[in-house]
């Protein structure tokens, strides 16, 4: 595991600052790819970056449609989907482009950079990584979608409460494993990108000169590229089905 | 391994962005897809609407040519029609002066036979009383008188 600075390393309540730094760092490229987009709108002829972003979303809008029950839930989570799908894509290359790793000589306790942890990556920290190669983040998604898609249930108590038993009580099981496998497999696909990735780019040269490693680092940056990309959508789409699973008001589309 | 301050605070600036981002940029692309498609909306209702008018007034356009038409023809029969009574009237009128300038050209005839009868009943008298004077003077014979007889008939004939 590489070192990353955290805050209150000590306490039950550490902070990676890097995986949180990144977060609004993600945020903020979206932010400004879809100002790009808004600030030249034109309801008549759309241009440019206006193109792709109506485009993402009339893919998302067609994503949620076929994953949801309702018109109604569609519009609900067409905001969040389009975000989340948007963020994840650029947050899950954001490890493939760049990490930022700094060597450091001396601990700084305070950031969790004690000595004995630097020892074991040979004093490597990083401070520029994707957000969803952190587990904690990626739990951390999973569990929001899992908390907005049971507010959105107790929109309608009685269903609500009835859907845990209704086919049978195995649906009290799927709380648990839904947003489990929900985050971790966003995190697991990113997370063994990166690392078999950083293992391949720290793999010494036969011979001293001959970098054997770089065909392989091509061929795998484009295969976990196209696994970040791959699971910006499933992860989108779970998004979608779940929430559109605990939506109440009536199963047609209307 | 799981880092619980990680965990909250991932999701704190994960709500962060996506409230910026939302706000920021995708209300106002939402607000323009509903304006476009409300734009769109509205064009289709008035094409179709625009449609509709203007079958209407074609219709109304047909309509009132054929009642032109129409009023033309009966205006045109009516014409005609009257246009043959008048005909009719002038012959009518043609053949009654006809007859009557007829009729009036025999009654002239007929008076001036009358009036050149007269005249010469008038001649017959007075040759009659020279006729009769002259016999009356010159001792008329058997002869003179019959002469004088087939004379006044030869005139008579002549005249009449």
């Amino acid at each position: 595991m590489p070192n990353f600075p955290v805050l209150f390393g000590n306490t039950a309540f550490p902070v990676n600052l890097v995986a949180i730094g990144t977060i609004i760092f993600t945020g903020l490229v979206v932010l400004v790819l879809m100002r790009v987009a808004v600030a030249k709108m034109d309801m008549r002829r759309p241009r440019g970056m206006q193109n792709f972003v109506e485009w993402a979303l009339d893919f998302t809008r067609n994503m949620a449609r076929d994953t949801m029950p309702t018109e109604s839930a569609v519009r609900f989570v067409l905001p969040l989907a389009f975000f989340t799908l948007f963020f994840l894509f650029i947050a899950n290359w954001l490890g493939l482009i760049v990490t930022i790793g700094v060597k450091l000589h001396h601990p700084i306790p305070w950031l969790g950079l004690t000595a004995a942890k630097l020892a074991t990556t040979k004093g490597d920290v990083l401070f520029f990584d994707s957000p969803t190669a952190n587990m904690s983040v990626a739990l951390g998604l999973a569990v929001l979608v899992w908390l907005i898609s049971h507010a959105r249930g107790l929109r309608h108590p009685k269903l609500w409460f009835r859907h845990f038993f209704s086919p049978s009580p195995l649906g009290l099981l799927e709380e648990i494993t839904n947003p489990l496998t929900h985050g971790m497999r966003l995190f697991g696909n990113i997370f063994a990108g990166e690392a078999l990735l950083t293992v391949m780019l720290q793999a010494p040269f036969a011979l001293g000169w001959i970098p054997w490693t770089l065909p392989l680092i091509l061929v795998w940056l484009l295969y976990a590229g196209f696994v970040a990309s791959v699971q910006a959508y499933v992860f989108s789409v779970l998004l979608c089905l779940y929430i559109g699973n605990k939506s109440f008001e009536g199963h047609a589309h209307s | 391994m799981f880092e619980l301050g990680t965990f909250i605070f991932s999701i704190i600036a994960f709500l962060l962005m996506f409230w910026i981002v939302s706000h920021f940029g995708f209300k106002p692309i939402a607000r323009m897809l509903e304006q476009r498609r409300a734009h769109v909306t509205s064009q289709i209702e008035d094409a179709e609407k625009g449609r509709l008018e203007a079958e209407a007034i074609l219709a109304e356009q047909r309509r009132l040519l054929e009642e032109a038409k129409n009023e033309a023809r009966a205006i045109m029969d009516a014409a005609r029609a009257r246009a043959d009574e008048q005909a009719q009237q002038l012959i009518h009128a043609a053949q009654a002066e006809s007859e009557r300038v007829l009729a009036d050209g025999r009654e002239l005839i007929e008076r001036e036979r009358n009036e050149a009868l007269a005249s010469v009943m008038d001649q017959v008298a007075k040759l009659t009383v020279e006729l009769t004077t002259k016999l009356l003077q010159n001792h008329v014979t058997e002869q003179l008188q019959q002469d004088m007889l087939a004379e006044a008939e030869k005139r008579i004939g002549e005249l009449v």
